[in-house]
């Protein structure tokens, strides 16, 4: 049976790629060595197959076709589209995991879950950041999850809760020994396109901390779907961590880094969850 | 309210260097195949952020001003300049 090795999440924004070269070097180092240490410990874990949760940034869906959550069943994806991110992550495929990405789909219709699917996704740099930052080249199959966090109505997190159970039931039913780790990207509190951009509200971002770490499910969905439509819109990406933590059995996480980061517009989040002894 | 034009135009310019090599060259032509409204022309051709932002999601609004070269604290100072309270109609304060 399949196990899972690992659940992470880390924050991705284009200016971390954009200008990754020119921005303070203390500022830099600070995103390095957090992204570092998610890489450390994903290579620690071995897996065989990496579950992306993020969201899609207008590359592959658009208002007239907007799944809330789409499933990549492919063989294959695509590398970033940004020419921003093609500088830095050169890729122009990924490889996929096609046999756990239609199990998690099979597992899903099987649980009333009708989430969208694809055989070829564009990854672009809300997933990508992260995996080139952390050291994660084209060699380890993924299998993206991509979430509709940018366009209201979006799925509740309730609903996220939920399909992080289901991703984790999919993990624990997979016919062979595969090990299969979760990284959750984007977040935390961010302001994109509105009157608010360049805000980092720093008390959602600690309150958010917290209640992962506390690892109790009420909690996080009371205070998150109070929270999110008070503060800037790029927190709806919080969706993707809720999925990682529920997949990681609510058991709290640990934080590796958060700080403030103007310089790229985010409130910058780095976590690892405990997980249960196998 | 969403309009679907101005939206499907932000996102073709997203998708398509060549669009919008072509926008940057001869915005007018390019709205135009998009049955855009003559006010949201308008909007567009003097790049009214205020005017543009309640019609499209506000990532294709960054992803536009993008296209068009517009400095992102030009962007972000017309986009705090909808709202002077910075946001208190949805309890958001602005910080730096």
């Amino acid at each position: 049976m399949a196990r899972l090795v690992g659940v992470f999440a880390a924050s991705h924004g284009p200016i971390i790629a954009r200008d990754w070269d020119t921005m303070p070097r203390d500022h830099r180092d600070k995103l390095a060595s957090a992204f570092d240490e998610i890489g450390r410990r994903l290579r620690a874990c071995r897996p065989d197959v990496l579950v992306v949760v993020s969201p899609d940034h207008w590359v592959n869906f658009f208002i007239n076709n907007l799944p809330a959550v789409c499933i990549g069943i492919g063989e294959e994806h695509d590398g970033p589209p940004e020419p921003f991110m093609q500088k830095v992550f050169p890729h122009r495929s990924l490889k996929g995991h096609a046999a756990f990405g239609r199990h998690l789909l099979h597992t899903a219709l099987d649980s009333e879950f009708e989430p969208a699917l694809s055989h070829r996704l564009a990854l672009d740099h809300g997933a990508c950041i992260p995996l080139w930052r952390a050291g994660v080249g084209p060699e380890l199959p993924l299998v993206p999850i991509l979430v509709n966090d940018l366009e209201a109505p979006m799925p509740s997190i309730k609903r996220c809760l939920a399909w992080g159970r289901l991703l984790r039931r999919a993990i624990e039913s997979y016919p062979e020994p595969l090990r299969v780790a979760v990284l959750g990207t984007g977040g935390l509190s961010h302001s994109i396109g509105e009157a608010t951009m360049g805000w980092i509200d720093e008390k959602f971002d600690h309150d958010c901390i917290r209640h992962f770490e506390n690892g109790e499910d009420r909690q996080l969905d009371a205070f998150l779907t109070q929270a999110l439509p008070r503060t800037g819109n790029g927190a709806h990406e919080m969706r993707d961590w809720v999925i990682a933590h529920a997949a990681a059995g609510s058991t709290g996480f640990e934080l590796i880094d958060y700080f403030p980061s103007p310089q790229t517009l985010v409130g910058a989040g780095f976590a690892a969850w405990k997980l249960p002894p196998a | 309210m969403t309009d679907y034009r101005v939206s499907k135009l932000f996102f073709d310019l997203h998708h398509d260097a060549g669009l919008a090599r072509e926008y940057r060259a001869d915005m007018g032509s390019v709205i135009d195949r998009y049955q855009i409204k003559p006010d949201i022309r308008k909007a567009l051709l003097a790049d009214d952020v205020a005017s543009l932002a309640p019609l499209v999601n506000a990532y294709l609004l960054r992803f536009y001003f993008q296209v068009r070269g517009m400095p992102e604290a030009q962007f972000i100072a017309k986009l705090r300049a909808m709202d002077p309270a910075s946001g208190h109609s949805t309890g958001k304060v602005a910080h730096g």
